[in-house]
């Protein structure tokens, strides 16, 4: 009787646990929804709620920012200025804590509920569940540069969730010495850069001409990021192209158009692997390699954004002089060469944050000019904020000459599923010969692109 | 009273078996229903889910990468599986003997195991990167520079190289399990075979490898799982690449998961779970019927 009673006892613990498994599933992602959609609603409670806050904040009750970022470089510095703010302000902490893959960690610290207070990672996808708190009216717009202040309105509301604080640059990274050596200028066509690596290659066979860090694959990313999407960014214009991206506008973006920007891309690619151009090692060299390549003379141009500068002159610091920067080269015949200008070294508030207004005494204290202008110095990047008057780097005035002679382009606002990663993994798969044709590539990509679109666009 | 405390203890070991079974609810059966119930939905992680059905399990099986993928987790287990069985056996019957400098030997063999993975993978990274790798320095300095091919760079050979550091990494855990093994084998029935005129082949035929069962079992069944559920060392070694050539499921599944996939991932991770139940019970049955009981 009794171990009848036990084994009843013992199944019923089973099933309980197995049916609460099954009907939490709905309940607690219904949860997490309602918690999105709510979330406007939910920002002006959490200002309403931190006005009152502040008021009683007399007591000065201890708090402590989540500070979630993706920006490796920075590490260190964060954590002085953290330092030097909670000197200045002794009843908050702030805690840094860095991901590599921050984009996609972030991801699952929404839906685990661990939010961070501040982060400066940025996606569409959160901005349209309400992810972010609205910044629109803080003081500190009016000292932002209008283009940055542009590129940091959310297309759809028209709101400022994010801000950003410094300027950032792509483009052709290049040896001086070597094009003066061997007489070369800046490529504006894809015929003039083709010779240019031709050049390279024939006078210093030693050297490679183009070097591709394909293991990290968001550096091939990048390269659709800049030369394929640049055909796009400059037909449509900034704001435009922008919409087109967020609301995967078909009729514009043209992905798997003939002779448009991501074709014209694989094709140019292809060409430069063929005919020896780019290093043998393009699919498994790193972003180190290319750094240290580069640094050491062993290779001649790259294609990178201006955050690699720090690097490539702690790498070498007798280099300074030596470095050039040049827009990247128009891959369709009759377009420009682009260049891109964009936000950098972005912040954002969650919506869900408890104490927002700490997080927003935080962000002052960061967006002091003296502190901006360390920051601008220590990162080798111009800042967003007009005054802030930094000695960014030895490349001031070839960035500047880049701006004027290439089209500003800004970066490419993605599907949450389908990261620069994702993209250069395709470019992997084009330099290891899986497409047959320049016009499969692009099939696919759009095929791609759009899957990932229609998976958080529903 | 006297009565109950009676019944209590003489059920006590069944009791004990409460916290196991609950623990089991908690950490296993829960989160297994929970898995079912989001792999039925277009669950994205952020938004409401809808329910799908089996579409996530359909477009799995029409998914080129996806069915791509589960043909590198198979070729990568029936490469890594049998060589660590065979080359663990090898060195456990090797070491067996009463040689001298067995232990350091054994020491070196197994050392790679207690290494994380990931550290593994880099270290081999550096020294078979074409061009700069150490490897390339090696055989540009003895005149072989020729040989330098990018191992990582190819879809097939990145394969081979995979199961070669694995097996490298993970053959001492085999050889442990099998040296315990041998060691608990009792010498007087090697005597008994010898005197019964047996050879050393025949010895290891009939003495040896049937009393070695539950070692080679335990090893098997091991490998499997870890070959079929392979992470890390493809993660250092070429991420999956060049594009998917080299992307297993387990890699897949967190891809596709963070790629606002969460229902399709899910619904991945339970076909994974099938795809290693099945070969680890089949060779149970299978080889329930044959183990030797001392």
């Amino acid at each position: 009787m009794n171990r009848r009673l036990i084994s009843w006892l013992m199944c019923a613990v089973l099933v309980i646990m197995l049916v609460a498994g099954c009907s939490s599933t709905g309940s607690s992602t219904a949860g997490n929804t309602s918690n999105g959609e709510n979330a406007a609603a939910a920002n002006d409670t959490n200002v309403t709620n931190n006005t009152n806050d502040s008021a009683t904040n007399e007591q000065k009750e201890e708090v402590t920012l989540k500070f979630f970022t993706g920006k490796v470089e920075t590490i260190d510095l964060i954590n002085e200025l953290i330092t030097k703010f909670e000197a200045e302000h002794p009843h908050i902490k702030v805690e840094q804590e860095y991901q590599k893959d921050a984009s996609n960690v972030i991801k699952v610290k929404f839906a685990s509920g661990d939010v961070p207070d501040i982060t400066t990672v940025y996606a569409q996808d959160y901005v349209d569940q309400g992810k972010y708190l609205d910044l629109s009216n803080e003081a500190f717009w009016a000292r932002v540069l209008p283009a940055i202040k542009e590129l940091n309105t959310d297309i759809k509301t028209g709101k400022q969730f994010r801000v950003a604080t410094n300027v950032t640059m792509a483009g052709i990274f290049y040896n001086k010495q070597v094009f003066e050596e061997l007489g070369l200028k800046e490529a504006a066509t894809w015929e003039e850069f083709k010779s240019n690596l031709q050049t390279i290659k024939d006078a210093k066979p030693e050297m490679t001409p183009m070097f591709l860090a394909g293991k990290d694959s968001w550096t091939l990313g990048h390269l659709i990021e800049f030369m394929a999407h640049g055909v796009i960014k400059q037909k449509h214009g900034v704001t435009d192209a922008r919409k087109a991206f967020i609301n995967n506008e078909s009729d514009k973006l043209e992905f798997d158009a003939a002779g448009g920007g991501i074709e014209a891309f694989a094709g140019r690619l292809l060409e430069l692997k063929e005919a020896g151009l780019i290093n043998k090692d393009a699919l498994t060299a790193t972003y180190d390699n290319q750094k240290e390549a580069f640094a050491s003379g062993q290779s001649a141009l790259f294609s990178q954004g201006m955050w690699v500068l720090g690097d490539l002159l702690k790498l070498n610091p007798d280099m300074a002089g030596n470095i050039g920067f040049a827009p990247f080269p128009a891959i369709v015949d009759g377009t420009e060469p682009v260049v891109l200008s964009a936000e950098d070294s972005v912040y954002a508030i969650t919506s869900e944050s408890e104490h927002p207004e700490e997080a927003k005494l935080f962000l002052e204290f960061l967006f002091q000019p003296e502190n901006l202008k360390a920051y601008s110095e220590f990162l080798k990047s111009p800042p967003a904020f007009t005054d802030v008057s930094a000695d960014w780097g030895p490349l001031k005035d070839q960035a500047a000459a880049a701006l004027e002679t290439g089209v500003n382009i800004a970066f490419t606002e993605t599907p949450s599923g389908f990261s620069g990663d994702d993209a250069g993994r395709m470019v992997q798969e084009l330099l290891a010969g899986k497409y047959a044709s320049s016009g499969d590539f692009a099939a696919a990509y759009k095929e791609a692109w759009d899957k990932a679109w229609s998976a958080t666009n529903k | 009273m006297r009565i109950w405390i009676h019944k209590i203890n003489a059920n006590l070991h069944r009791y004990m078996a409460l916290p196991a079974i609950l623990l089991f609810g908690l950490f296993f059966l829960y989160p297994l229903a929970q898995g079912i119930g989001i792999s039925l939905t277009d669950s994205n992680g952020m938004t409401t889910p809808n329910f799908v059905g089996l579409q996530n399990f359909i477009d799995f099986f029409a998914d080129d990468r996806a069915r791509n993928d589960v043909r590198i987790t198979i070729l990568f287990a029936l490469g890594s599986a049998p060589l660590l069985n065979l080359f663990g056996l090898l060195y456990a019957l090797f070491l067996d003997r009463g040689l001298p400098g067995k232990g350091f030997v054994r020491a070196v063999v197994y050392l790679p195991a207690v290494i994380s993975p990931l550290i593994m993978g880099y270290v081999w990274y550096f020294i078979l990167q074409p061009e700069r790798g150490y490897l390339a320095h090696v055989l540009k300095e003895i005149g072989l520079g020729f040989l330098d091919v990018n191992w990582l760079g190819e879809s097939s050979s990145a394969l081979v190289v995979l199961i070669a550091v694995n097996v490298w990494q993970y053959v001492g855990m085999t050889m442990i399990v099998y040296l315990a093994g041998l060691q608990g084998i009792p010498a007087d029935l090697y005597e008994a075979a010898t005197i019964d005129g047996a050879s050393r082949w025949g010895a290891l035929r009939y003495v040896t490898l049937p009393l070695l069962y539950p070692a080679i079992k335990i090893n098997v069944v091991t490998n499997i799982i870890g070959s079929l559920s392979v992470f890390e060392i493809i993660v250092a070694l070429t991420d999956g690449g060049p594009g998917y050539a080299t992307e297993s499921l387990s890699i897949y599944i967190l891809r596709m998961l963070y790629g606002s996939f969460t229902g399709y991932s899910t619904a991945v991770a339970l076909i994974l779970f099938l795809i290693i139940l099945i070969p680890v019970v089949l060779f149970l049955r299978i080889t329930r019927k044959s183990e030797y009981e001392l």
